[in-house]
């Protein structure tokens, strides 16, 4: 006997019949390999829920000044999610459908913040804004101080953040058929009619996913805030009590070696943050939002 | 004047060359745009609607030259390879689309009078994903008349269909042509559409015209192998390859008949009562058709397509069978010549 299927043995072939599920090494491979990835996630969660006792819990609930930094955490991240769209929406656009001498060198300048550490991002600030140089008192003079403000904190968050922006904004413009464009052209749409009616709406889905990973990028950093604002002193568009944003608050009570506040801010503000990427998430799987279903969250 | 009038259209788009193509459109015509994959046909459709710049030449419509003008300002309706419909808005939102654009108060009217003519009032709702073929092709007509176009370009409205819906595409183009009087270019590799909508061809080759022509001059002497076989000739020969295979039998008969460049032949048919056959060849498949019976075989090496009238007496040959057949050498023309300029049989 020859045919395509090897390890034939004689005899009559066996009945044909539906094969019963069962567990494969294959499945089995997969389902632990996930477990252990999840179970990385959820272990240091777990310490941290168990570290923060209930009445510190609430303790922590009561204080406003832990609600302040939260609010200033999520109005600056906002603040650096719009930038984001309003300067990384176009140049992924010219990245994807432009081509320009240097290119390379500012796909590589768009992909550096992803890379260096963020550290490096609030110390070059610092250098730039720091009391004393000359940029320092041009934004003092013009009311928008940056060192120890909102505006420095939003800077590095988009320092850190656009980039995802930019980049996802790439990919979704290169991935819009230029015949769509054509068409629409043809139809009597103006360049930038078609790029309202036609290029943005197909692309909107994947730039949404870079927002979303932007804002969250933003939402998390610290690095970068250590240096060019620990504190945020009110200034401009930020009128509120002096604050940190929250990742250095829990920062500043675990250096204090008051674990059990740190662990019960945390635990507030990781059940806000998964509240939030769940809400999304469900939005998404009901169509209630404007993309529509889709893989959209990191 | 009216109409579109093609004049020493010339396009150079590093290291291929499109044209000089000279074409009129009145109203009413249709035009298919003939050749192999990379002739340049849709590197022509896609100059004459703007998106690639001519170099010299001139496109006139009602005899104003907008040669320079944007493509959005051409009133021409380019549906290209695909379709594109617009993935993220309904069937009435795409037909109604140019409307919009053109803030037009009658909009809705004119998009329901359209679903309901391309039978899509159904589907109104339906995302193009949801869509059969058919039904798309159907949108993107819909859609581009909407504009009000005065000129379709069309490139391979037949793609991806099945034979029932290019029978009812084919009905809808024809209609178009009648009621409408809107021109048409077709880019297409159907002979059945071409044939059946076009009053003229324009044959491309490598970015040059080959041929411009009605149907009969296309089909009394097609200048290429691909226009040979595009207007239906099965057998066609290269001529070089006929003399590689030295001057034995078949080969050295038809190069004997053919003229300069190759040949092309068709009609292989039952010999005459009595008459002993010429030739003898292997039947390598044999498929019935309305009509009768479609053998291909191999003779003297030379693959050839037979077609045999359909007889109830006699069965149709099986697969291996060595069979008889002549040729009709009136039937048989050199590419590039008139078919009458061949001298007749032995």
């Amino acid at each position: 006997m020859g045919g395509c299927a090897p390890h034939v043995t004689d005899g009559p072939p066996a009945p044909l019949r539906r094969r019963p599920p069962r567990l494969s090494l294959w499945t089995v491979l997969q389902g632990v390999l996930s477990a252990s990835l999840l179970l990385l996630f959820l272990l240091p969660i777990y310490a941290l829920f168990s570290e923060a006792p209930f009445p510190r819990v609430v303790a922590a609930l009561q204080n406003p000044q832990v609600w302040a930094s939260i609010w200033l955490t999520f109005y600056a991240s906002g603040i650096a999610l719009l930038a984001a769209a309003v300067f990384g929406i176009p140049l992924g656009y010219l990245l994807a459908r432009r081509s320009f001498r240097g290119r390379a060198v500012v796909e590589s300048l768009v992909a550096l913040p992803v890379v260096v550490p963020h550290l490096l991002v609030g110390f070059g600030l610092f250098l730039l804004f720091v009391p004393g140089t000359p940029l320092h008192h041009v934004t003092v003079a013009l009311g928008l101080p940056v060192y120890d403000t909102l505006l420095g904190v939003v800077l590095v968050l988009v320092f850190v953040s656009a980039p995802y922006t930019v980049l996802a904004s790439d990919l979704s413009f290169r991935a819009v058929d230029g015949r769509m464009i054509e068409a629409a052209r043809s139809l009597g749409a103006g360049g930038p009619d078609a790029f309202v009616t036609v290029t943005l709406p197909i692309a909107l889905r994947g730039i949404v996913a870079g927002l979303l990973l932007s804002w969250a990028r933003a939402v998390s950093e610290i690095g970068g805030l250590l240096i060019l604002a620990w504190v945020v002193y009110p200034s401009g568009l930020y009128s509120g009590p002096v604050s940190t944003t929250i990742s250095v608050y829990i920062y500043n009570l675990v250096q204090l070696g008051d674990l059990q506040d740190a662990a019960a801010v945390s635990s507030i503000f990781l059940l806000i943050a998964f509240g939030l990427f769940l809400a999304v998430r469900l939005g998404e799987r009901y169509g209630r939002l404007p993309w529509g279903r889709g893989e959209l969250l990191p | 004047m009216s109409g579109w009038e093609i004049e020493a259209l010339e396009s150079d788009l590093g290291g291929f060359r499109l044209g000089p193509v000279d074409l009129a459109l009145a109203p009413g015509t249709a035009v298919a745009v003939l050749g192999r994959s990379g002739a340049g046909k849709t590197t022509f459709l896609r100059t004459l609607a703007g998106f690639l710049a001519a170099d010299r030449g001139r496109i006139l419509r009602d005899g104003t030259d907008v040669t320079e003008w944007l493509p959005e300002r051409r009133c021409l309706g380019y549906v290209p390879q695909g379709l594109a419909l617009f993935p993220h808005r309904t069937v009435e939102r795409n037909v109604r689309y140019p409307l919009e654009l053109r803030e037009r108060p009658d909009a809705a009217g004119r998009t329901r009078e359209l679903l309901e003519r391309f039978s899509l009032s159904k589907l109104a709702d339906r995302r193009p994903s949801q869509l059969s073929g058919g039904e798309a092709q159907r949108v993107a007509l819909a859609r581009t008349l909407a504009a009000d176009p005065e000129l379709i370009l069309w490139d391979e409205p037949w793609q991806a269909l099945d034979v029932e819906a290019r029978y009812e595409l084919g009905l809808v183009l024809h209609e178009l042509r009648e009621t409408d009087r809107v021109p048409v270019v077709v880019v297409t590799h159907d002979p059945g559409l071409a044939f059946s909508l076009a009053d003229r061809f324009l044959l491309l080759q490598d970015g040059r015209v080959e041929l411009a022509s009605d149907a009969t001059a296309l089909l009394d002497a097609p200048p290429n192998a691909f226009a040979a076989r595009f207007v239906g000739f099965e057998n066609v020969f290269d001529r070089t390859r006929l003399e590689r295979r030295g001057a034995g039998g078949l080969a050295a008969w038809l190069l004997e008949r053919a003229g300069p460049e190759g040949v092309a032949f068709a009609a292989p048919g039952p010999s005459a009562e009595g008459v002993p056959w010429r030739w003898t060849g292997t039947v390598r498949s044999a498929r019935p058709t309305p009509d009768g019976v479609v053998v291909e075989m191999l003779a003297d090496g030379l693959p050839l397509v037979l077609r045999a009238p359909r007889s109830r007496t006699v069965p149709p040959p099986l697969v291996g069978a060595r069979i008889g057949f002549d040729i009709d050498p009136s039937a048989l023309c050199a590419l590039g010549a008139s078919r009458r300029s061949v001298p007749e049989g032995p």
